[in-house]
């Protein structure tokens, strides 16, 4: 199941999706949680404290590969298997949930 | 970064949650491409309802077939009455109506995640009953 949360800021959008992926361990499933906003907090509220979510600084430029899309426009893509790349840059919350920061403005693979 | 969470949510083989940009303008036609379900969080106010309609229209456009709304923050049987109605006029499903909630303040200003603030809270409870439809 792929699930994305979207709202304004202040709407609650962080607090439901980390709150709904805890929810989804509980029940069983294994559960990626994807933080893909610019102002990550997602941490928070999937229970990793503060400390460790700071310690997320960007994904190592080795991980990505430069490849064109269908129109020639050359764009960042993942250049190892997407659940190597969650074992690796994901950090544990229990046994089946992983949260993963993609956003933030340290974030290695931008620009 | 726009191929990297495509790739992500595609290739991923366990349950992918992703919590967006605040608008849709950055999401991708690519990785739009593999969300099964959007969810777009509004609150009980005309601004924020409008935003959200805003957002359904956007989804749509990228080729995301399922959109549903979540109202929070609801705080009476007016709210919800104000978000129905609007959700109804403009033709967005609803997927679940949270409650407003101390809880989620408290939790907020402790730093701690709202289930492990309280596990019971009626927001939460809220969001079991999501998860356990979307289970079924």
């Amino acid at each position: 199941m792929k699930l994305a949360v979207a709202g304004k800021g202040g709407a609650g959008k962080t607090t439901i999706a980390g709150t709904l992926a805890r929810v989804m361990a509980e029940r069983g499933q294994r559960v990626v949680a994807i933080d893909d906003d610019s102002n990550p907090n997602l941490a928070l509220t999937v229970g990793v404290d503060t400390a460790a979510a700071a310690k997320f600084t960007g994904i190592p430029r080795d991980m990505l590969e430069e490849r064109a899309d269908a129109e020639g426009n050359m764009r960042l893509e993942l250049a190892v298997p997407a659940e190597e790349f969650i074992d690796r840059f994901g950090v544990a919350v229990g046994d089946r949930l992983t949260l993963l920061v993609m956003g933030g403005p340290n974030h290695g693979g931008s620009g | 970064m726009r191929g990297v969470l495509g790739g992500l949510v595609a290739g991923s083989s366990r349950m992918t949650i992703v919590d967006l940009e605040a608008g849709l303008e950055h999401l991708s036609r690519g990785t739009a491409r593999h969300v099964e379900t959007l969810f777009v969080v509004g609150e009980p106010y005309f601004k924020s309802l409008e935003t959200a309609s805003r957002s359904f229209s956007l989804a749509k456009d990228l080729g995301i077939a399922n959109v549903r709304m979540i109202a929070n923050k609801v705080r009476s049987a007016r709210d919800e009455a104000t978000v129905r109605e609007f959700a109804g006029r403009h033709n967005l499903p609803i997927a679940a109506v949270v409650p407003y909630d101390d809880a989620v303040v408290a939790a907020d200003e402790r730093g701690t995640a709202l289930i492990e603030y309280q596990p019971a809270a009626p927001s939460v409870a809220a969001i079991r009953r999501l998860a356990d439809e979307l289970l079924t």
